[in-house]
């Protein structure tokens, strides 16, 4: 506690902190495991977000007509084109598994005294996956063989 | 220890003298240990042996008081809960193991961190039960079922060991965080039935520095000796900010200061040095 | 007013002003749910079934789809909250790696972007 007196022989006496403060390096995430793993969680969202710029080109083809479109379907052909998707699967999969393990800490469903167990919240989101994932591609499927809408 | 030793610990600690020294250094220690010796016994085996110059806080040594975090080969660790006979090598008769302040924290000495900021923190978001009306003693005890319990009883586990705040990047990035300790006390005191003051700390949660510096790092609850889980409650934390800010959007929320009749108290006025000398008043 | 004795890092004074966060925040939520059960589907669609098939077939009836209002929506609701989700989170990234640049500058970068990107692809979309 500081003392606040002025009597005579009880001022306050020189202070010989000298706290050495440590700033956080730039290479901080380098350190261990966890920082690491989150480093390449976060780091998945720079092919996705380059992927979403290449379906807008395909919306844009698709725009100009059947040629316009056939052009960017080559060029989705290309093996650089294929491996860059590789690399979308890997991260969009990569972020699905972070993202559900994530959710169920927020998303807490409470129906009365009962709380829905993590478990359940995360196999729901792995259900959801599996049934939108099945459904997207019977759809792509019925349109690429000529089927209505 | 009383037990004989069944291995040699070579125990690297970063020392940090303020009148003698700019920056902290090594020193390597040879410390005995037996199967069950403690970092915090081999740090007291340095002091009363070796070096009496050695400064660091401990207290109970059952990992419920929360002195004695360090920095263990960069892991933060309580040292009375951390085994060196998890350090050994493949003999199992020697290993290696560095022990620091905790990171993020300024360095007081030694393995002595400056936590007043910490403290600051936890103190600013209210941790006390707040009601509109007081209930007197008289009308008898606050009754809860174990779902009201539920919902904060994680949370209130915390022994303010700081072991998070050393894990926490955006801390480390950012000091003016309130970090994982203090928001997850907030939401504690939020989530808990008795409590009617939400409105009062959401103010806390809705800031920059409160819930949304937080980018889901993780690593506070995985080193958090008690299972808090500080991360789970700062991100439920950011859907009830989020849940509050359109409330806001619409004028139907509750939180902000002067919502509620004595939300100011005299204190909350006063700057952190009054704070020492002034009593506490009753909250009106 | 001088600085406690007992802290060295000035704790931030009282008030705490309000974050525009949950806006970012919101967007990134939603996005995020999209990359998760889309993206990696979608990318198997784009990457594997599409390319190789013949264009006579593959056109007319993504046309179709593209031409439908829920066609629209869906495709401009999967792309723009991809944008928002990647945005954020590579704003965010840059910080954590001490990457700095006028905050103002980086937010019209990021947020902006992602704004004028799905404002285009909606442009797009509404002519198709």
């Amino acid at each position: 506690m500081r003392s606040s007196s002025t009597e005579a022989g009880t001022a306050t006496p020189k202070s010989h902190r000298k706290p050495y403060v440590q700033q956080q390096p730039a290479s901080w995430w380098l350190k261990n495991r966890f920082y690491r793993f989150y480093m390449l969680r976060e780091a998945t969202s720079v092919p996705i977000y380059l992927y979403a710029l290449v379906l807008m080109w395909g919306i844009y083809a698709l725009s100009r007509g059947e040629a316009a479109f056939a052009d960017w379907l080559a060029v989705m052909q290309t093996p650089a084109m294929m491996a860059f998707h590789l690399l979308v699967l890997a991260a969009s999969l990569l972020h699905a598994y972070t993202w559900f393990d994530l959710t169920p800490k927020i998303l807490v469903i409470r129906l009365g005294a009962f709380r829905v167990p993590d478990l359940w919240v995360k196999l729901a989101h792995y259900g959801g996956f599996v049934v939108t994932s099945a459904a997207v591609l019977l759809l792509a499927v019925l349109f690429l063989n000529g089927g209505s809408l | 220890m009383a037990t004989e030793h069944s291995a040699m610990i070579q125990m690297t600690v970063v020392r940090y003298r303020p009148e003698q020294d700019d920056k902290p250094w090594d020193q390597k220690f040879e410390v005995p240990c037996s199967n069950d010796s403690t970092v915090l016994e081999a740090l007291n085996y340095i002091k009363d042996n070796l070096d009496p110059s050695l400064s660091f806080r401990w207290s109970c040594r059952m990992a419920i008081c929360g002195s004695c975090g360090y920095m263990v080969n960069g892991v933060p660790k309580l040292g009375c809960k951390t085994f060196l006979r998890d350090y050994l090598n493949r003999s199992g008769r020697k290993g290696k193991v560095r022990i620091s302040a905790l990171d993020n924290f300024p360095i007081e000495r030694d393995l002595v961190s400056d936590i007043g900021d910490f403290v600051d923190k936890l103190e600013t978001i209210k941790p006390y039960i707040i009601r509109d009306n007081e209930k007197p003693a008289s009308d008898g005890e606050y009754l809860q079922t174990p779902g009201q319990l539920e919902k904060f009883k994680q949370f209130s586990g915390c022994i303010n060991c700081g072991l998070c705040y050393a894990a926490c990047p955006q801390f480390g990035r950012n000091p003016e965080f309130l970090g994982p300790a203090a928001l997850a006390l907030a939401f504690r005191y939020n989530q808990d039935s008795r409590d009617e003051g939400s409105a009062e700390r959401m103010e806390f949660l809705n800031a920059e520095e409160g819930v949304w510096s937080c980018t889901f790092v993780g690593y506070c609850s995985d080193v958090c000796p008690k299972s808090v889980d500080p991360a789970a409650a700062i991100n439920q934390g950011k859907l009830a900010s989020n849940i509050d800010y359109g409330l806001n959007l619409v004028g139907l929320a509750k939180s902000g200061s002067g919502s509620r009749k004595g939300s100011k108290t005299k204190r909350d006025n006063l700057s952190v040095d009054d704070k020492q000398s002034v009593k506490t008043e009753d909250v009106s | 007013m001088t600085k406690p004795l007992d802290s060295t890092v000035a704790r931030k004074p009282y008030p705490y002003p309000r974050s525009h966060e949950p806006i970012a925040w919101s967007l990134f939520g939603a996005g995020g749910m999209v990359v998760a059960f889309i993206i990696p589907v979608l990318a198997l669609i784009t990457g594997l079934l599409m390319p190789g098939w013949p264009v006579e077939t593959l056109y007319p009836n993504l046309l179709a789809f593209s031409q439908s209002w829920i066609g629209k929506l869906a495709l401009l609701a999967v792309i723009s909250l991809t944008l928002y989700h990647c945005a954020h989170r590579i704003y965010h990234g840059l910080h954590d790696l001490h990457v700095g640049g006028n905050p103002v500058l980086m937010l019209l970068l990021f947020y902006g972007g992602a704004t004028l990107l799905s404002a285009i692809t909606a442009a797009w979309l509404l002519v198709i």
